[in-house]
This record gives structure tokens, sequence and C-alpha cells, in this order.
């Protein structure tokens, strides 16, 4: 909107303060070497899910005379039960994992502030119904009725898994952000920007969202590691088809297929996929600690 | 309590309270000098970072960290130095010898118990054991301040207005008979009329009670009000003390001539009010060496630029300028020189 | 010009189980705003100076009576076409820290609404920042310290300036100011003040000073008018040094009675007026009949109404008006 009223100059200003932005996230990234190894563990994945599939070939080979097999040099986590080497299935399982992830996490959030916002903001009679049918919502129990879809829907495709995930993911975010925005809108410089007549799209984008982007953003990360540990949930308790190359399926194999609960023989193939669940999370939990010093000015310029 | 016995002194002697920043150890109070002579009302006056809310946690060695004392002694009498002090002597001293009235006194009460209940657990925590005895207490402070005792002991904060909850705040800060209170911001947030009561009340009370009371406030009016000696701090330094007339008749000390000056009067050439240049330090901008008013100060020298302005004492009065000349009766340096700058 | 007719406005509060109780805030108040001028509401928190000040400014409506600006009744005007009116009038906040986004820069602060004035005049892109840095020139700020900054880098008194700057940018005629120094630093008061008076002077733009010190209110204008309100109701009216020196209404006495005295420079006036514990309410009496020291058995029974009775010359609502003087005086220093 305001893309049309920008002058020369203050589009110059504007790419100023982005050039700023950049250096002082950066900046408030190297205050903690905690921050630059969550974000290392984060990029690591991001590589695995845009490049871990074209690595290997399709399918992935088998080595039928090494069945379960230990780590080795070859095989660093073994093999599975017929051959394949595990590491390859954790790398090539990411993209659908994180894919889901990311689509649950987009959704939650642009629905969730979105319906939390103009809820929050126009008050009365829309806030009345929205809340009530976010109410509703939230009283759905997700995973049953994961269970009861599941059954008519086969979710081949990871956005599929993550477009359902959201849907059902949005509602305390759009709490959350409602009662910031109640709040915030009572704050002077709100009230300064309605008395200057400015249209109520600057005032939501760029006077309330800005307030709350700490908010959202860590919001974001959380649902991703929610959304991770429910997908990765369903398809290891089986009420997913093995189609689908993912963290939960191996998990699903080690544990009723390989027995890894009772022999050594498939602990690696166990292990693997925890172990990246494990790494993901510590990675975004590493990189919420930084998200209210990057989006908060004072902190950030410290 | 023990009216008969003379009320307790304080002598802070060289007192330097630091903060850790990034940018290292920076003094919010630096070699600070203040006596509270016994029975007297000692007023503080400053603006912010002048370092006037430091000094007073100081008084009570409650400065929390990041800050620290880092030098000087806070004498108080029956107390001994209070800056050795340390754990549970520090926490009985708290209350029983000197109390303490929080800054917005009004938002301090615990919203989820009543009055009454606060004052028992206040009793509880110093060892009291006649509770009655302190009901009784603090029932009869509330009263003699105006209050229905009985009630509000069974309010709840929210039942109480403002000016209510500075009136408990002091009777809080009373009811195990400390002699020597601290009242921080006494009035901020009050009604001129409600302001006028609450100052009323500290005078008496002060007197009825045989106190030392310690105000700190931003507000030179309240000072007026009920001190018997002023000192004005400014970067965290003590710029000039004496008694309360005295220094506001014939202000030596160019920040409190500016002070003075900015404040608006109801009668009187409206005109003759003017703003002080410039603004207060924070604590990153004190300036480490020279006079930290020199920014602001119409009286410039180059001396000021590396020098420490002396404290010249004469009399029960002294000031810390370098503009300043130790035989003088009455401000000739200062006088003239502002004279000139506002002409 | 603005002016309001009979404005009236009662909040109800939210209490207990017994339902809703209604709080007057404003009981039929009149009011003139003439250009150029200076205007100050005074009185004590809650008397409803900020919800008046806030129903000039548009923020808020009022049950009954009229804003009427440039003789257009807000009230016959939808919601949509009022707004260019209020946006005549804008509101200089108490907190200089509240009142600006501190996730936005000032460049940010001011272009916002300054390109959307100049899509309204058809003026170049190229004004708006020209603009903001004479609006902060203006201010007594330097637009090139201050513009790429964050308000939490500018001190109480720089941000008020860029708070009132921001306020210029809509060439407003009245600039309502509440409380608009009180949470500055003392030494920083009179520099905003003095910018007000400055703006006054030569932007001819209005003030309407919302305070609960009558001196502050003094510095803006010793021309302008002083209303002083109590619970709802405006008890005195008239110039500024009138009131001051002489007033008549009991209530305005207590307060100025109560402005502290410079010992040493000022002895306190003879005739100081301190209001008694409130005892009791009278539901047709006058209002502040239970703290007044001069209450008559009248005074319980009926409402005075504002008028100017007793050849005084400022209105006042009192059925016992008598000049006091309760104002300190200096010490004859010169």
């Amino acid at each position: 909107m305001s893309a049309t009223i920008v002058p020369e100059a203050e589009a110059g200003a504007a790419a100023a303060i982005r050039r700023n932005f950049w250096r002082g996230v950066w900046r408030v990234m190297r205050r903690k070497p905690s921050r630059m190894a969550g974000a290392l563990i984060l990029a690591v994945f991001a590589l695995m899910g845009i490049l871990g599939p074209m690595l290997y070939p399709d399918p992935l080979p088998r080595d039928t005379s090494a069945l379960y097999a230990s780590p080795s040099l070859r095989h660093p986590f073994g093999t599975d039960f017929e051959g394949t080497d595990v590491l390859a299935l954790v790398v090539t399982g990411t993209r659908y994992v994180l894919l889901t992830a990311v689509v649950t996490a987009v959704i939650t959030v642009v629905v969730g502030a979105g319906v939390g916002l103009f809820a929050g903001f126009r008050r009365g009679r829309w806030d009345t119904v929205l809340m009530r049918f976010t109410d509703m919502k939230l009283t759905i129990p997700g995973l049953p009725l994961l269970l009861v879809l599941s059954t008519v829907w086969k979710f081949t495709a990871a956005v599929e898994m993550g477009l359902v995930l959201g849907l059902l993911g949005w509602g305390g975010v759009a709490r959350a952000v409602r009662s910031q925005t109640l709040s915030l809108r009572e704050r002077g410089f709100i009230e300064a920007a309605r008395g200057l007549g400015l249209s109520t799209t600057h005032i939501v984008g760029r006077e309330l969202l800005p307030g709350m982007a700490p908010y959202i953003a860590m919001n974001a990360l959380i649902a991703v590691t929610g959304a991770v540990y429910a997908q990765v949930g369903l398809f290891f308790l089986g009420v997913l088809p093995f189609e689908a190359n993912n963290w939960g399926v191996m998990l699903n194999l080690a544990v009723f297929g390989g027995g890894a609960l009772t022999t050594t023989a498939a602990l690696p193939y166990l292990l693997a996929p925890l172990l990246a669940i494990l790494l993901l999370t510590l990675g975004i939990v590493l990189v919420v600690d930084a998200m209210d010093e990057i989006f908060n000015p004072r902190l950030r310029e410290e | 309590m023990a009216p008969e016995q003379s009320p307790p002194g304080a002598r802070i002697r060289g007192l330097t309270v630091v903060y850790r920043t990034p940018a290292g150890e920076l003094p919010a109070v630096s070699g600070v000098d203040l006596d509270l002579a016994p029975g007297t009302i000692t007023g503080v006056v400053g603006e912010s970072g002048s370092g006037k809310s430091t000094l007073a946690l100081a008084l009570l060695n409650a400065v929390q960290p990041p800050g620290r004392i880092a030098a000087g002694s806070v004498e108080i009498d029956g107390l001994g130095d209070v800056v050795a002090l340390g754990g549970e002597g520090l926490r009985r001293a708290r209350g029983r010898h000197v109390g303490y009235v929080f800054q917005a006194a009004q938002n301090s009460l615990n919203p989820l118990k009543t009055v009454g209940k606060q004052v028992l657990d206040l009793g509880r925590s110093h060892g009291v054991e006649d509770v009655r005895g302190l009901l009784a207490d603090a029932r009869d402070l509330l009263g003699r301040m105006g209050l229905d005792g009985a009630r509000v002991l069974d309010s709840y904060q929210h039942e109480l207005s403002g000016g209510m909850r500075q009136r408990v705040g002091i009777m809080l800060a009373l009811v195990l008979n400390a002699r020597l209170v601290v009242l921080d911001e006494p009035t901020t947030a009050l009604d001129m009329i409600t302001q006028a009561t609450i100052l009323r009340i500290v005078r008496e009370v002060h007197a009825e009670r045989g106190l030392t009371t310690l105000v700190i406030t931003h507000d030179l009016g309240v000072v007026a009000e009920v001190a018997d000696r002023l000192a004005v701090m400014y970067g965290g330094r003590v710029a000039e003390q004496g008694p309360t007339r005295e220094v506001l008749a014939g202000p030596r000390h160019p920040y409190t001539r500016g002070l003075l000056g900015a404040i608006p009067r109801l009668v009187g050439d409206i005109g003759e009010a003017h703003a002080l240049p410039g603004r207060p330090p924070t604590l990153a901008d004190i300036p480490a060496d020279g006079c930290v008013f020199r920014e602001r100060c119409p009286l410039r020298m180059d001396v000021c630029e590396t020098g420490r302005p002396p404290v010249v004492v004469s009399g029960s009065r002294s000031a810390a300028c370098h503009a300043v000349r130790d035989d003088d009766g009455d401000r000739p340096a200062v006088a003239a020189a502002t004279g000139e700058d506002q002409a | 010009m603005i002016g309001g007719i009979g404005i009236t406005k009662t909040f109800r509060q939210r209490g207990g189980v017994l339902g809703a109780r209604e709080v007057p805030a404003l009981r039929g108040v009149d009011f003139a705003i003439p250009k150029g001028g200076a205007v100050s509401f005074i009185g004590e928190s809650g008397c409803g100076k900020t919800t008046l000040g806030r129903i000039i400014a548009g923020l808020e409506t009022c049950d009954s009576g009229e804003i009427v600006i440039d003789d257009v009744a807000m009230s016959s005007l939808s919601h949509r076409r009022r707004q260019p009116y209020f946006r005549r009038v804008q509101l200089i906040h108490q907190d200089p820290y509240s009142a600006l986004n501190p996730t936005r820069t000032i460049h940010q602060a001011l272009a916002a609404p300054l390109a959307l004035r100049a899509r309204q005049t058809g003026r170049p892109r190229s004004w708006a920042d020209e603009r903001a840095r004479e609006l902060l020139g203006l201010v007594g700020l330097d637009p090139g310290y201050v513009l790429p900054r964050y308000p939490h880098q500018l001190s109480g008194g720089m941000r008020q300036r860029v708070v009132i700057a921001r306020a210029l940018t809509v060439d407003p005629e009245v600039l309502v100011a509440d409380e608009a120094v009180s949470m500055i630093d003392v030494s920083l008061r009179l520099g905003i003040l003095a910018l007000l008076k400055d703006l006054r002077e030569r932007l001819g733009v209005s003030v309407l000073f919302i305070t609960h010190d009558v001196a502050t209110a003094r510095y803006i204008g010793t021309d302008g008018e002083l209303y002083v309100i109590y619970r709802g109701q405006v008890v005195e009216r008239g110039p500024v040094e009138t009131v001051i020196s002489a007033p008549v209404h009991p209530y305005t006495q207590a307060l100025l009675s109560a402005i502290p005295v410079l010992h040493g420079l000022e002895s306190p006036g003879e005739q100081r007026v301190v209001p008694v514990e409130a005892s009791g309410e009278h539901p047709d009496g006058c209002l502040f009949a239970p703290r007044c020291p001069f209450r008559t058995e009248r005074c319980e029974r009926e409402r005075p109404a504002l008028g100017r009775d007793g050849g005084m010359p400022q209105e006042h609502a009192c059925f016992h008006p008598e000049r006091r003087s309760v104002v300190a005086l200096p010490v004859s220093r010169r």
C-alpha cells in the first residue's frame, strides 16, 4: 500500500533501515555461540531437505547381504531390514518432514495472526464471532481427528499433511495475538495513528504487527517442532501408510519390525531418526532464544 | 517504642555505587557525603539519572546487581556501618531500624492480601510476638493519618485510593517502630490536594514520633514544603546542600539556580522562567572527569573539563562548583554571570 | 474555532455481582477554544478533564451534547465525514514513551502521516522528506541526528518533541496537550512548554492544555482561559491571571493552596483553603459541598450552575463566592 506513495529518498532510507536490520540480526546472533550453533543446525537441516533426495539414487540401493548391519564407515548408522543405508533414509526423509513442518508453521502463523489481529482490532461483533469459532476449534481434539482423517486420506504429499496440521493448530496463536492486539491498540502510538487519519492497513501492518513479530516468529518456530512431533508420531503409530520415506516410518519399522526395544541389532536404525528429531528441536530452541532481541530494536541495537 | 531515646542519625561518607554494563562499571553515585542529622527531615532532589534513588537503596545496603557499593560507608546510629552488614542482620535492620516507603508505594501493596494481613506478614518475618499489639499500632497509625484504621486493615489494595495507599505505605514503614525513614518519591502520581495532605502527614508524624527522615524526590516544591535540609544531586554527585530555606533563597550552584529558575510560578513575570539547556546525563554519558554539569552550565570554565569541583563549605552549606568561592557569604561569581546569561 | 455545548459522558463500571455502576465523568460541560488561543483544563485525576480532551480529539464520543467545529455539528456527520474535522485536533499524549512505536524509527513515524498529507494535497513525493526535516527543526531537534533513530535512543524531552512534530504533520488547528510534561525531567519541562507557547505564536495553533499543575498552564499563555473542573463539572472559568490571583470557588482555592510553597523564596498565601475530609454525598447538592469548609445548608440542597453571580469577573459555580488570596507570594527579593 505504501509502496505507491514512498518517495525516492524514503525508499533509500527504507533500504538503509533494512540493511541496519540485517546487521542487527547478525549482531544478535553473534552475542551467544549457542545461537550460531542453532542457526547452523537449522541450515544443515534445510540443506538436507532441499538437496537430500538429490544425493541418493531413487529408489535407494539395497545391500541384501547386510541386513541390520552395525555402524561402519560405509553405513555410519548401519542398515535397515532390507539393507538400505540408514543415514540415506534419514537424509532423504528430511524433505517430507521439513516441508510438512514449514507448511504447518506458515498456516498456523498466517491464519492465527490474521484472525487474532482482525478480531482484536475490530472488536465488537467480529471479535465475538471469530473467538467463538476459535474456541470451538480449540476444543476439537487433534490426534483423534487425525486418526479418523487418516482412514480416508493417505497423506502421501507433505503439503497435504502440513495443511491439515496447520488448520488444526492456529487456534492458540489466534487467541494470543488477539489479546496482544487488544492491549497494543490502547497504546498511545496506535491512538495517534488513528488521530492522524492513517489507514487501517497501515495501522495493522506497520504499527501493530512489528510489535508482535518476536511473538509470532517464536510461535512459528515452535509450530515447526510441533508439526515434526505430530507427523512423526502419526507415522510411528502406523496409522499412515508407509509409502512416504519418513523418520516416523523408520521409527515404526525399527520398533515393531526390528524389535529395537528388545535386541541391539536395530538400535542404530531406531536412534538415527530420533537423533535427527532431537537435533532439529535443539536447533530451534537455540534460535528461538534470539527472536526477542532480533525484533526488538532496543535489544537489537544495544 | 522508646520515644525518649533520641532518633538515630546517619552519616554517608564517600559513597560510590557502580552498575556493571557492557561498557564497564559506571558510577550511578560517586563520592557522596551526606549527613542525616537526628530528628531532621532531609530532602534529596534530583532528576532521572541523578543517582538519588540509588542513594536511598544504598542507605539500606539494598543495591541490587548489576549494581554494587564500590566504596564508602553508611554509618547509622545503633547499627554501625550498613555497608559492612550482611544477610540476616541486614534483613532485620530493614523495617525494624530503617523504614522504607517505596517509590510508587501506591502500587507496591500485594493485591491479593488485605492490608491487615500484610501487616501480620511483616510482623511475622521480623519475629514480632505481640501481633495484637502490632495490629493495634497499625490501626492507630492509620487513624493518626486521617483514615478509618479498622476498615483500611480489612481492605484490599484496589479498594483504596492513591492517597490512602500512600498512607498505608507510610504505616508499613513505621509500624515496626523504625526511627529512620526513607520516603522515595512519596507524592509522585498524586493530585495536588492529596500531595499537600501527604506532606502535612509526613511532617506531623515525623515530629510526633521523633524520626529522622529522608525524602527523595524530583520535585523541589515537595522538598521546600517538608525538608529542613536539602541536597541537590546531579549526575551521581551532590551539587549543593544546606538548610532548605537558605539554599532556596540563595542558591550557589549553577544547577540549583537553573532548576529553581525552570519552575514556572503562579505570580510574577512568567517570562522570568527559563529552561535549562541540554539534558540530564544518563548512566552511560556521565563525564568521568571534571564537573558533571559542565555541558549545561552557563559558568563553564576550562578547569571544569578536567578537575572535579571541590566541595566548598561555608557554615552549614556546601556547594561543589569551581565558580563558587569559599569566602562568599552570598554567591558573587554565580550571580553576576547568570544575570548576564539571562539578559 | 472549536466548541462544545453540554458535553455529557457517563462510564459504566462493571461492579461485582450486582451489575454495572454508573460513574458520571462529564456533567454538561460547555467550552470554546478560540483560534490561536490557549485554554487550560485544571483539575484532579478523575475529574473528567482527560475524557473531555479525548472527546475533543475525536478519540471518544460523548453521550449527549455537541462538539462544533467551524460551525459544523459533529453529531450530524457520519463517522467517516467526521474524521477530517477531528484531524485538525491533535492529541499530545502524557507519556512520550508509549506515544511512539518502539519498532519504528522517527523517520518512519513522520513519513507515514506526511506521505498521506502529500497525497491529499497533491504535493510531490520529495516534499514529505523535506517537511519532516522542517518540522523537526521547528520543534528544536536536529533532523540529521533524530531521523534515523528509534524512540528508545532519545530522551523523554526529545521524544515529546517528536510527538509534537508528528502532530504538526497534519497542520492541526488545535493541539490538545494532556499532562504533556508530567513525565519529563524537571529541567526539561519548561522547554516543552516554551515550545507549545512558541507554536501558538508562530503557527497560530490553539493549545488546549490539560493539567493538574496550574503554574504550567500559566506558562502556555497568561492571556489564556482557565477551566477548573471538579467531578465532571466546570466550577470556575475565567482569564488565567484572574482565576489565579483572585479565585472565588472554594475548590479552586483548595487546589491553589495545595501548590507547594518554596519557603525562603515565597511566603504562603494568607487565606489558604484546606478541604475537609469528605463526609457523605448530597445527590442534589453542590458536588464540592462534602469537602467544602464554607458549605451552608443551601449547598447540600441545591447544585449551583456556572454563572457570573456576585459581581465577579470570572464565571463560577458557587452560592457563596468570595475572593481569597491563597497563592504564595514572593518574598520581597527585588
